[in-house]
């Protein structure tokens, strides 16, 4: 399972398609801190910089990781049925099993790595900015810890619902354009306008994991929403797993 | 010894039965092609050895044991399936990085294969610049990687030019001349003539022979096919004139390594009346695509 694990990760570090994905993940950090900090209480934007739920939309930057650690899931799934790699891999390890596992470690590695990474640039652009306006925030706070928790649980189990998606969709454009619509449109409308259904969406669970929005009517609590998003991403991945196993590679 | 070992094979997608109650075997250290036209179900057959397509009915082994049984497959089984079988945006020594990885081997081995398969300079490009024989020869140095003792190959001489074909010919000889196993499909019967011991035929996915290549070359040889009423006595006025023949029906033959004349003169010697008389030429080729079209016209 070691080899199946390290090996997954090479075959990340070996395209450039994985140092895209990770770079604008982390290209979204100064963008969502400066939002973030430019709204902060004006009308619908939510709390002022000076409240501790102000300073966690601010932070929620660190789970920008999310939707691409998403993209990086499908792609390394799907993306071995679109280039006809699967053949090779499952000639290596015919353990089908074992491979799929092995992708589901290596992307919540990939997954927690990212979310480190985001949270430490989210700290070092939004600490310095909100000091000179005059907030303190204290790295040691409740208020800091938990965000940053919640987006390294978010981005982690958004990578295991990636494997899990494209496991089950083999077209690897279809499964990219699906998730984004999905997560982008399909889930903002339902969390925005129905909180009472969104809360019990994947984006609903991620939304209260990271703290990024809080509609009125509110979403689940953070463990609530951490137990549930956990299932979400355990359920994809052993949907996927099931039907990589069965499937035969032609 | 036996090597790999097909025992009823079947693979039914849908209404389509690709692969039909298949069976036959492969020798240690041999060369043996595996011949059929397109659509024959070679790949489907292939694929089912090695783990890749479930069988509907039927079993597949390797040296005994099913391929996604083996322990540490790659050090026993080398694959080649398909040319498209990278990431076009990996370079070709990573692609074998991660195998070698994945399988547990050494990382050294990527540069002996890259050397064994004449790809040593072309190891840190990205497999999108490759032509189609590079990758072929990039596909079999990742069978290569775990130095197995059975190689198997599906159509590995698309896309080589003619210098590449010689050299995987001499390649597969010299594979299995050190007691390795070697099967080859291909749907050109002339590709494998010149390196294969054995043939396994196949036609709309069943069996139609399984021989050495030197008896199909035997019952490939030239003749005379021959029309007549007394087919039986002509074939005992032949034998006078020890010329051997086949009898086809109760009034057809074959002159086998007979001239038109001789089995002419014979006929008119002994009052043999003929109606209809065409040469045989010898033609391997043509002989596999007459084994295959009949038995797929026969269904």
């Amino acid at each position: 399972m070691r080899n199946a694990v390290r090996a997954e990760v090479l075959k990340l570090r070996t395209t450039r398609m994985f140092y895209g994905n990770a770079l604008a993940a982390l290209a979204f950090v100064p963008i969502s801190v400066t939002f973030a900090i430019q709204t902060a209480g004006t009308d619908g934007a939510g709390a002022a910089l000076d409240t501790g739920e102000g300073v966690r939309n601010v932070l929620s930057a660190a789970s920008s990781g999310t939707l691409l650690v998403l993209l990086i899931g499908i792609m390394m799934m799907a993306g071995e049925f679109r280039h006809n790699t699967a053949t090779s891999t499952f000639l290596a390890s015919p353990d089908r099993r074992r491979v799929v596992g092995a992708k589901l470690i290596a992307s919540s590695i990939v997954g927690v790595a990212l979310a480190f990474a985001a949270s430490a640039l989210t700290l070092a652009i939004a600490v310095p900015w909100l000091a000179s306006k005059d907030v303190a925030v204290d790295l040691l706070s409740a208020d800091v810890g938990l965000v940053i928790l919640g987006a390294v649980a978010a981005t982690a189990l958004y990578a295991l619902v990636g494997v899990g998606v494209g496991s089950l969709i083999r077209n690897q454009t279809a499964a990219v354009a699906g998730a984004l619509v999905w997560a982008l449109v399909v889930e903002g409308i339902v969390v925005g306008f129905l909180p009472e259904v969104g809360r019990w969406l994947p984006g609903g669970a991620v939304a209260a994991l990271t703290s990024s929005i809080t509609p009125e009517g509110g979403l689940l609590p953070m463990w609530g929403a951490a137990l549930l998003f956990a299932t979400y991403g355990l359920a994809f991945a052993a949907a996927g797993t099931r039907f990589v196993v069965r499937r035969d590679v032609a | 010894m036996t090597s790999i070992q097909v025992h009823g094979l079947t693979k039914r997608f849908g209404d389509v039965v690709a692969v039909d109650d298949l069976s036959f075997g492969v020798e240690e250290g041999s060369v043996t092609g595996f011949l059929g036209p397109n659509g024959a179900g070679k790949t489907t057959t292939l694929r089912m050895l090695l783990g890749l397509v479930t069988p509907t009915r039927g079993s597949a082994t390797i040296g005994g044991t099913p391929y996604d049984q083996l322990t540490d497959p790659v050090r026993h089984v080398g694959a080649v399936l398909e040319s498209s079988n990278f990431h076009p945006g990996r370079r070709a020594a990573d692609h074998l990085r991660v195998l070698c990885v994945a399988a547990g081997l050494a990382v050294s081995r990527v540069e002996e294969v890259l050397d064994q398969v004449g790809l040593a300079d072309a190891g840190g490009r990205r497999v999108k610049g490759f032509s189609l024989g590079m990758r072929q020869r990039l596909g079999l140095a990742a069978a290569l990687l775990g130095e197995p003792e059975v190689l198997i190959l599906d159509e590995p001489a698309n896309g080589l030019d003619p210098e590449g074909v010689q050299w995987l010919r001499r390649f597969l000889r010299s594979y299995a001349d050190a007691g390795r196993t070697v099967l080859v499909s291909s749907h050109l019967l002339a590709e494998v003539a010149q390196s294969a011991d054995d043939v396994v035929i196949v036609a709309r996915g069943r069996l139609v022979t399984q021989s050495s290549l030197a008896d199909l070359a035997d019952r490939a040889t030239p003749g005379v096919w021959v029309r007549t009423p007394h087919a039986e006595r002509l074939r005992a006025v032949l034998a006078a004139h020890d010329i051997g023949a086949e009898l086809q029906s109760a009034d057809a033959l074959v002159a086998l390594g007979a001239t038109t004349e001789a089995v002419g003169l014979a006929a008119a010697g002994a009052g043999v009346a003929i109606y209809e008389m065409t040469a045989r030429r010898f033609d391997l080729e043509e002989f596999f695509l007459d084994l295959t079209t009949t038995t797929g016209g026969s269904r």
